[in-house]
């Protein structure tokens, strides 16, 4: 199957502001989507609402063809998509090692193998294990965000603003971890740091007032300079 | 010496029995976000349950498994038709569970009758032990070591299981742990009953402590129960029991010197949290 | 002519008008004591909502107000001589205490966050119970005191009517309070109080000021209560008293001060009859369970209550008829 996740004139609100006024994209299998656009214009709220914690009004989502609009987000998220919110979500007081357990469902050989792997990719991690989750750095919590919600062999991740406060030379290590996971798993991308979604994203989406507004592969936008400055107001 | 002694073993007694309340409060509200104002309501049908238990069967034990499985069938019965229906929305919450608290309290009199019932203390439990010229009242020693009892089992279940740890990480973030895939609605179930068993064990308890029970006694002592949530800090289990030994000493340090005052003085010490550490005395968030 | 909930301001005025000649057609004393009963806990209730139906405030201690009314009223005339200006002192000192209690408690606890709010106006309210069974020098405790009241009040024809148009005055001086400038901020404060922070008003103060207001008004039905009675006792402070407003202001209609009337009366009525059916049946003296299941549905169902739900009934029909005459006129035209 090559289309990983297709969204449909999605329409959100939050309260009564209607944040969401018809997103429309497709994700496909294997790829980086990037999802651009000022701050404020729906990009988080899109993802929330794939996952189900801010349900759409109206509009479709179809996951791997079956439609999980409604769907509640244990559901949502037991189907096989992963969500690295733009806080992290680190459970502050709970350890490294109890973070990653919330997230492990079977003790079984396979996820043990898995989570070696990753504690490979993310040594930091090890080296913190017992540590509480609050006392990590940003770099770190962003890496303990990132594998946990790679954890469970998810098809599909939403990443918010991975690289949001984070020096650059852990923007690096975000971006490399991303691109080896992006091997075995389709990836959403909410990114405001261009040169890191220009570098590892394949199709952009840009969002302006919570409409899909622009589409295309990576390689044109790197381009446009037009474009850029219309709607990411970089110049 | 001896005074003291006497006044820190009520005082810790008292305490034990408003931690079993303000437990189960602190962890509902951690977790759920709902402030359960019918708590109170556990406590006093796990009073009343365990009288009338033990006056028909003159067993103290069944008396106190009998006020555990009223104080767990009235936590699901609560939790599915009085709290779900209005999930989210915190005022209709509040509103509701006082409610709901007049209707259980008005229920007791209906059941009971409307007048206060006598207590008596299991024989195995009356009396005191002599150590030296040290006199320790049984039944208030066995109070705190139930309670610590439960304390350390909570505690444990907490730290050491994998509900305890969706406990935990839902008390912190709610939304993270179902986007981890996990339906933390049932989990609620199960936390409100745990925290009406323990107020309902709580009412059995002090029942043989005060010699009487009374329908109003689970809103009076839920009162003393919120000030020990705000003093520990909403969430923090262990938060919980330290305010309420602080809430219990005070109240019974200030019931011999001056007695018109323990409740003041109990308020007094929420009131100076509260303007200097609203989050709690126990609570890392800052 | 203005719309008025549900029933237009002259039906309001008919209905007032009719009140005032009950005294002198119908000549039952305890009919009279009833109505009277029923305007001092409408005035109780009206200030129940202006918080929680119009700041969207829950409060569990409103009963501190009304004790405080009662008892300023009650040891005012049993310690000076019961003359009118003595009960009209009564009133003042009442109202400026609870003014100076409801800015000195808000301003600690208004920050919070509701639960927190509900919860502290509990404790408070317990605080001031205790304070009152202590206290014994001063309110002689749990068995309370009677006292004397000014000669006009005696006859209760005069005391209904006084009660009466106080009612009517309080009524219309509160509507014109939410209808006005500062009205329309505690209600934008109910809708979305981080918006109304946002847009620049600050939350804290203006809830402190409906605290005020709200306090005020139920110090002054508690004065009358206790003058009613010619009796003070603690159970003025109790949980059951704030229970009353809260029932009464929820089943009869949030937000709407119409509502609360409407749920004093219902309430105080069914008071009445249901404890006269207690006498033959003692099931009945349970008789607010009944209410309290109510207002358990209500507030699941019907958070809008008697008067709110049929605002809102009416409304949704003008609603329904003004979409089919737009239809009907786009098809004409």
């Amino acid at each position: 199957m090559d289309t990983m996740l297709k969204v449909e004139n999605l329409q959100t609100y939050i309260g009564q502001y209607h944040i969401l006024q018809g997103i429309s994209f497709q994700v496909k299998k294997g790829e980086v989507t990037v999802l651009l656009g000022r701050n404020g214009a729906g990009k988080t709220t899109t993802l929330r609402s794939i996952m189900g914690l801010n349900p759409p009004s109206q509009g479709k989502i179809y996951y791997q063809n079956v439609s999980i609009e409604g769907l509640p987000t244990y559901k949502i998220a037991n189907l096989g998509i992963g969500y690295v919110p733009e806080d992290q979500g680190i459970f502050k007081d709970l350890t490294v090692e109890e973070n990653m357990k919330v997230a492990m469902k079977k003790q079984d050989a396979e996820t043990i193998d898995r989570l070696e792997w990753i504690l490979q990719l993310f040594p930091d991690l090890k080296k913190f294990w017992k540590k509480p989750g609050g006392l990590l750095s940003g770099g770190q919590k962003q890496m303990l965000s990132i594998a946990r919600a790679y954890l469970n062999n998810n098809q599909l991740l939403l990443i918010d603003e991975p690289s949001k406060g984070l020096a650059p030379i852990m923007v690096e290590k975000v971006m490399d971890s991303i691109l080896e996971m992006k091997k075995e798993t389709t990836i959403i991308l909410v990114e405001q740091n261009f040169m890191m979604a220009s570098t590892i994203g394949n199709q952009f989406y840009i969002i302006d007032d919570g409409r899909t507004v622009y589409s295309g592969r990576m390689s044109t936008l790197k381009e446009d300079e037009q474009l850029k400055r219309k709607y990411l107001g970089i110049a | 010496m001896e005074l003291m002694l006497n006044l820190i073993i009520n005082g810790l007694a008292t305490g034990m029995l408003v931690f079993l309340l303000a437990a189960g409060l602190t962890l509902i509200f951690g977790l759920m976000d709902v402030l359960n104002f019918a708590h109170g309501g556990f406590f006093a049908w796990g009073a009343f349950s365990a009288v009338w238990l033990y006056s028909l069967s003159g067993s103290f034990f069944v008396a106190i498994i009998g006020a555990i499985a009223t104080g767990i069938m009235l936590g699901i019965f609560t939790e599915k038709i009085i709290i779900k229906p209005v999930y989210g929305n915190h005022i209709q919450q509040i509103l509701i569970t006082l409610g709901f608290m007049l209707v259980l309290t008005e229920f007791i009199k209906v059941v009971w009758g409307p007048n206060q019932m006598a207590a008596k203390t299991p024989e195995f439990l009356t009396g005191s032990w002599e150590l030296g010229n040290v006199i320790l009242i049984k039944y208030r020693v066995f109070i705190i070591i139930i309670a610590l009892i439960v304390y350390s089992m909570v505690q444990i279940a907490l730290k050491k299981t994998k509900i305890g740890l969706i406990v935990r990480a839902g008390v912190m973030d709610k939304e993270m742990v179902q986007a981890l895939g996990i339906n933390i609605k049932k989990v609620f179930m199960f936390v409100f009953i745990v925290g009406s068993a323990m107020a309902a064990l709580g009412g059995a308890l002090i029942a043989p402590y005060s010699g009487v029970v009374y329908a109003e006694m689970g809103m009076e002592y839920a009162i003393l129960a919120f000030i020990v949530v705000v003093i520990g800090g909403m969430g923090s289990f262990s938060g919980s029991l330290f305010a309420a030994i602080l809430v219990g000493l005070s109240g019974s340090f200030m019931a011999y010197f001056i007695p018109d005052l323990s409740l003041a003085v109990n308020m007094l010490l929420m009131a100076i949290v509260l303007i200097f550490r609203p989050q709690g005395l126990f609570i890392s968030r800052g | 002519m203005k719309r008025l909930g549900c029933i237009s301001q002259i039906s309001l005025i008919i209905i007032a008008v009719c009140l005032m000649v009950i005294p002198f057609v119908y000549e039952s004393r305890s009919t009279l004591i009833l109505l009277t009963q029923i305007f001092i806990f409408a005035i109780f209730a009206m200030s129940y909502d202006i918080l929680l139906g119009y700041t969207g405030i829950v409060s569990f201690g409103h009963a501190m107000f009304f004790g405080i009314g009662a008892y300023t009223t009650g040891i005012l005339l049993q310690r000076q001589e019961p003359t009118m200006g003595i009960f009209i002192l009564s009133i003042i000192v009442g109202i400026i205490i609870s003014v100076i209690v409801s800015y000195i408690v808000g301003l600690m606890t208004l920050r919070l966050k509701s639960h927190f709010y509900a919860m502290l106006t509990l404790a408070f309210a317990s605080l001031f119970q205790v304070a009152s069974e202590k206290w014994r020098s001063l309110t002689s405790g749990n068995d309370g005191f009677t006292f004397r009241i000014p000669e006009i009040l005696i006859d209760r024809s005069t005391f209904y009517l006084i009660c009466l148009i106080l009612m009517v005055i309080l009524y219309f001086m509160l509507q014109r309070f939410t209808q006005s400038p500062m009205g329309s901020v505690l209600i934008a404060i109910r809708e979305n109080e981080q918006r109304a922070e946002s847009l620049g008003y600050k939350v804290l103060h203006y809830k402190i000021i409906a605290s005020i207001i709200a306090g005020a008004t139920a110090c002054l039905a508690g004065s009358l209560y206790a003058a009613s009675l010619r009796f003070v006792n603690t159970s003025v402070f109790t949980m059951d008293t704030t229970l009353d407003a809260l029932l009464m202001t929820i089943i009869g209609g949030v937000g709407t001060l119409l509502g609360p009337v409407i749920g004093a009366g219902l309430i105080e009525f069914a008071h009445h009859w249901l404890s006269g059916l207690a006498e033959k049946y003692p099931l009945f003296e349970r008789w607010i369970i009944f209410f309290g299941i109510i207002y358990i549905l209500a507030v699941m169902f019907f958070p809008k209550g008697i008067v709110g739900s049929i605002q809102g009934w009416k409304a949704g029909k003008k609603l329904k008829k003004a979409v089919k005459v737009k239809h009907e006129k786009k098809i004409a035209g």
